[in-house]
C-alpha cells in the first residue's frame, strides 16, 4: 500500500497537480481509512506519512490526518469508492472561477469525463458543506471540482482516482489554450456533454 | 404511473394445477431489485420454503427480463433463471443470451414463474400474451436440437424455445437449460429443477415494443456504447475475432490455466486449443446475441457439418482439465453437451475429477487422464445416468465424498470451479470462496483487475486490498446481471453507462452508486438465503489444494491462497459479523431486515 500512496504521491507532485506540501490521498479498507498526513509531502511520502483511523469513528490517530478527513469519510459514506485523490490542478482552479461545469473539448476528455461540475462553497477546506455536497455529486461524476480550491476525485484503486485528476487538468489546459487562440472551435461534439 | 423498460406483468404458471395467472409487479419492487438476478432472487427467497427439496414441488422456477431486454440496447438481450441449485443447494441463478429472453419479455411479461409439478410431460406456449399448457410426451427423451426443431415446425420459426435434453429429465444434478438451440442456462442444474417439474420447453413469440421513457438521452447513449465498443480492443479486436478463446494462449502464459484437475497450471500445447488455432483452422463464422455489434460466438466447421464452438471455460474443461489437447475432441464433447443439456463446465471437472480417483486407484472407472473416447462416453453415460455416470450424475462434490476423497473435488459450495488457478490471482480465490452461488468465476470477475487490466492492473499475487475490490466487483456484477447486460460489454463501458442508459430507458434515476447499492442489496439477500438453508463462514472455503499445495512451475510456481487474511477483511468490509453474518444494522441499511434467515 505505502508503494501506491507513493507512486501516486510523487506523480501528483511531479504532474504539477499539487505544491509541495498540497493535496491529499486515501484508500478505504472496510471500516478503516489510511489516509495522509496533515502536512505530509506528497511527493516524498514515508510509512509515517500514512495515517490510519475509523471510518465511522475517531481514535487518537485523527489528531495525525489530514484536514480533509471527514470529506473523505463522508465520500467513502456516500459511495462505492475504495480509493479519493483530492489536489490543487492549477488550470482547473482557474477555470472553476469562471465556469459552473467544465465540459472537455477534446476528445479523449470527453471519451474519458464528459463533463465535470464546479461546485462553490463559502469554506472550502476541510468544510461540512463540502463533507454534505460532495458526496452526491461523486454518486454520478468520477471528479468534482471544487471552485477555487481543486479537484475531488474517487477510483476502486488510487491509480483511477489519479487518471481521473490528471485527465481533468489535460482538460483544462486544452481549454485554455484553445481560448487564448481565440478562433472559433469547429469541432461541436463537446455541446452534447451539457446534458451528460 | 405507466411503465417504460418494464411491462410490470408476472406470468404465473402453476404446473400442478395447470392454473395460469397474470399478476402485477410494484414499481418499487422492479425499482429495488431492477429485474434478472435480483428479481428472482428476491422471488425464490421470498417464495420458496426454508430447506425444501430443489427437486420437489416447492422449488420455483423464475425466469426474468430486465428493463434494457428488448429496448436495443448493444449486449443487453438477455434473460436469467433463479431457482433453489440441485446441486448445490444455494440460491442459484444463471443467464443467457440469444433472443428468447426478448421474445418473452415482448409478450407484455417482465417474469415468468413455474411452480408445482405436472403429472406428465408438459410445453409451455406463450404467444402473444396468451399462455397455454402442452402434452410434451412426443418431446420426451429428444435432445436439445430435435426439441427445437419439432417445436418451430409446430409453432414457427419466429418462436423461441427453451428446453432441457435428456440430461435434465434424467435429473442430472448439473442439467443445463438450452434456448435457442445453443445458448445455455448453463450452471447449477436449472435443468434439473425443469426436469422434476416434467416441464420440457418453453416457447416463446411476441411482438409488443418496449417503451422507452427520454428517446434523446437513449440515442446518445447508444451513440456513447458504440463509440467504446469500437475504442476498446476486448470488444473491437479481441472477441470478434477470436471468441472467449482468446483467453486460453494468455491464462496459460500466466500460468493460470488448470490442468488434470487443478494438478498443474499450464497446458504445453494450449498454443493447439487457443483462439487464434480456432480461428485459423476452424471458424466458418461468427454469431452473436440479438443487435450486439461484439458477434462474439464461432461457427466452426467440424468433420461432419457446422458447431457454434466452445468458449473458454469449455474448452478448459472439456480440453487440459481432462488433460485432453485434441481440439476435434473438444468441439465434438462441446456439442454433445449442449444436445444432451449438460453444463459443460460440471461436465468436464466432474469427469477430470474421476480421472484423478482412478489415478490415485480410489475409484475404478477406466477413465484415464487425456482418454477422448472414455470422456466422450462419460458424457453420454451421464446424461442417461447409465453405469458409473448415475454417480457422476450427482457432480464432483458427492462423487468424491461418497469415494471417501472428498478433498480431489475442485468445487466450492458444490459448483464445480472454473478455468481459472487462484493460487495465482488471489482475488480469484477470494471471489471463487464467496461466491453465493458456489465456485463460479463471474461473480466478482477478479481476473479483470489481475489479469486484463480492467479497471486498473493489480499485483495478482498480493492478497493485500483484494477484500475491498472484490466487493466491488461482486455489487456491480450482480448489478449488471439484473439489468440484465452482457459482461463482456462491461469490459468496454462502465457501470457509470448502464446507470445513465437504464435512467434513460425506464425514467427512474439511477445514479451509478444506486447500482452499487442494489448490488450489495442483492448479495445480501443472496447471503441470507443461504444461512437460511445451513451454509455458514466454513463453506467460504477452496479445495485444499488451492490453500496447501504451491503450484510446481510457471510463472506462478510457489503460490498458494492467502484466503483467510482475505475472508476476515472481505467480512468486515461487508459489515459482517466474524461467522460471515451480516450485522442488524446493514441489513436494515439495505431494507432487509424482514428476511428470516
Amino acid at each position: 500500500m505505502l508503494k501506491d500512496f507513493q507512486t501516486f504521491g510523487r506523480d501528483l507532485f511531479l504532474a504539477g497537480l499539487n505544491s509541495s506540501h498540497s493535496g491529499n490521498l486515501s484508500v478505504r479498507c472496510g471500516d478503516r481509512i489510511v489516509i495522509t498526513r496533515r502536512g505530509a509531502m506528497l511527493g516524498h511520502l514515508e510509512e509515517r506519512d500514512l495515517i490510519e483511523t475509523g471510518l465511522d469513528k475517531n481514535d487518537s490517530n485523527i489528531i495525525l490526518a489530514s484536514t480533509e478527513i471527514r470529506v473523505h469519510r463522508a465520500i467513502y459514506k456516500g459511495t462505492a469508492a475504495l480509493a479519493v485523490v483530492h489536489a490543487h490542478p492549477v488550470h482547473a482552479i482557474a477555470l472553476s472561477l469562471l465556469e459552473d461545469e467544465i465540459i472537455p473539448l477534446d476528445s479523449e476528455g470527453a471519451y474519458l469525463l464528459h463533463k465535470i461540475p464546479v461546485l462553490s462553497a463559502e469554506h472550502t477546506i476541510g468544510s461540512q458543506e463540502l463533507e454534505e455536497k460532495l458526496p452526491s455529486l461523486l454518486k454520478e461524476y468520477k471528479i468534482v471540482m471544487v471552485r477555487g480550491h481543486g479537484s475531488f476525485a474517487t477510483g476502486q484503486l488510487l491509480e483511477e482516482a489519479y487518471q481521473w485528476t490528471s485527465s481533468l487538468e489535460n482538460i483544462c489546459r486544452i481549454i485554455h489554450i484553445t481560448r487564448a487562440l481565440k478562433g472559433e472551435v469547429k469541432d461541436k461534439r463537446s455541446s452534447k456533454y451539457k446534458e451528460w | 404511473m405507466g411503465f417504460c423498460g418494464w411491462f410490470g406483468k408476472t406470468l404465473r404458471v402453476n404446473l400442478s394445477t395447470g392454473i395460469i395467472t397474470e399478476e402485477n409487479i410494484g414499481q418499487k419492487v422492479l425499482s429495488d431489485w431492477i429485474g434478472g438476478r435480483g428479481i428472482g432472487a428476491w422471488v425464490v427467497a421470498g417464495e420458496v420454503p426454508a430447506c425444501c427439496d430443489p427437486l420437489g414441488e416447492e422449488n420455483k422456477l423464475v425466469f426474468a427480463t430486465g428493463p434494457l431486454t428488448g429496448a436495443g440496447v448493444p449486449g443487453a438481450g438477455r434473460f436469467s433463471a433463479s431457482a433453489k441449485s440441485p446441486l448445490t443447494g444455494t440460491i442459484l441463478d444463471s443467464n443467457a443470451g440469444g433472443r428468447w429472453g426478448i421474445r418473452l419479455k415482448k409478450n407484455g411479461y417482465d417474469m415468468l414463474i413455474i411452480e408445482g409439478t405436472s403429472a406428465g410431460p408438459v410445453y409451455l406456449k406463450i404467444e402473444e400474451g396468451t399462455a397455454s399448457l402442452h402434452e410434451a410426451g412426443d418431446l420426451w427423451g429428444a435432445d436439445v436440437r430435435e426439441t427445437n426443431d419439432k417445436l418451430k415446425d409446430k409453432l414457427g420459426n419466429e418462436t423461441s424455445i427453451a428446453c432441457i435434453g435428456p440430461a435434465g429429465e434424467n435429473l442430472v444434478k448439473f442439467a443445463s437449460v438450452m434456448n435457442d438451440g445453443h445458448r445455455a442456462l448453463g450452471r447449477g442444474g436449472l435443468g434439473a429443477v425443469m426436469g422434476a417439474k416434467k416441464l420440457k420447453a418453453v416457447a416463446a413469440k411476441g411482438s409488443r415494443k418496449v417503451e422507452v421513457a427520454n428517446k434523446e438521452k437513449f440515442d446518445f447513449m447508444i451513440y456513447e456504447a458504440g463509440k467504446w465498443l469500437k475504442a476498446n480492443p476486448i470488444t473491437s479486436q479481441g472477441l470478434p475475432e477470436f471468441g472467449t478463446p482468446v483467453l486460453v494462449k494468455l491464462f496459460n502464459a500466466l500460468g493460470v490455466f488448470p490442468t488434470r484437475n487443478f494438478q498443474g497450471s499450464q497446458y504445453p500445447d494450449a498454443l493447439n486449443i487457443s483462439g487464434e488455432t480456432i480461428a485459423e483452422l476452424m471458424t466458418a463464422g461468427r454469431k452473436g446475441c440479438y443487435g450486439c455489434p461484439v458477434q462474439c460466438a464461432r461457427l466452426l466447421k467440424t468433420k461432419t457439418g457446422t458447431t457454434l464452438g466452445p468458449e473458454y471455460e469449455s474448452i478448459w474443461a472439456l480440453g487440459p482439465e481432462c488433460g485432453i489437447g485434441d481440439l476435434d475432441t473438444i468441439v465434438e464433447a462441446n456439442h454433445l453437451c449442449n444436445q444432451l443439456g449438460l453444463d459443460t463446465v460440471s461436465t468436464g471437472v466432474t469427469i477430470g475429477c474421476t480421472m484423478e480417483l482412478e489415478e490415485k486407484g480410489i475409484f475404478n472407472t477406466g477413465l484415464s487422464f487425456g482418454d477422448t473416447t472414455g470422456m466422450l462416453r462419460a458424457i453420454k453415460q451421464i446424461a442417461y445416468r447409465e453405469g458409473d455416470g448415475d454417480l457422476l450424475a450427482e457432480g464432483s462434490r458427492r462423487l468424491a465424498e461418497r469415494c471417501g476423497a472428498g478433498q480431489y473435488a475442485m468445487q466450492v459450495k458444490g459448483l464445480e470451479l472454473t478455468a481459472y488457478d487462484p493460487r495465482g490471482l488471489q482475488g480469484m480465490g477470494l471471489g471463487f470462496a464467496t461466491s453465493n452461488r458456489g465456485g463460479c468465476h463471474l461473480r466478482a470477475y477478479m481476473a479483470g483487475p489481475e489479469a486484463l487490466g480492467v479497471p486498473k492492473m493489480v499485483d495478482r499475487f498480493s492478497a493485500g486490498g483484494k477484500a475491498g475490490l472484490t466487493i466491488t466487483q461482486q455489487n456491480v456484477s450482480a448489478a449488471i446481471d439484473s439489468l440484465i447486460a452482457c459482461r463482456f460489454i462491461n469490459l468496454a463501458v462502465s457501470e457509470e453507462y448502464f446507470a445513465r442508459i437504464l435512467s434513460a430507458v425506464t425514467g427512474v434515476d439511477y445514479q451509478t452508486q444506486d447500482l452499487h447499492r442494489i448490488g450489495e442489496r442483492i448479495w445480501n439477500l443472496e447471503r441470507l438465503f443461504n444461512l437460511r438453508e445451513g451454509f455458514d463462514c466454513s463453506h467460504d472455503t477452496l479445495p485444499p489444494r488451492l490453500l496447501e499445495e504451491p503450484i510446481q512451475e510457471g510463472p506462478s510456481s510457489g503460490s498458494v491462497v492467502e484466503l483467510k487474511p482475505m475472508l476476515e477483511e472481505y467480512y468486515r468490509f461487508r459489515g459482517w459479523n466474524e461467522s460471515g453474518v451480516p450485522s442488524p444494522g446493514k441489513l436494515r441499511e439495505l431494507g432487509l431486515e424482514d428476511f428470516k434467515c
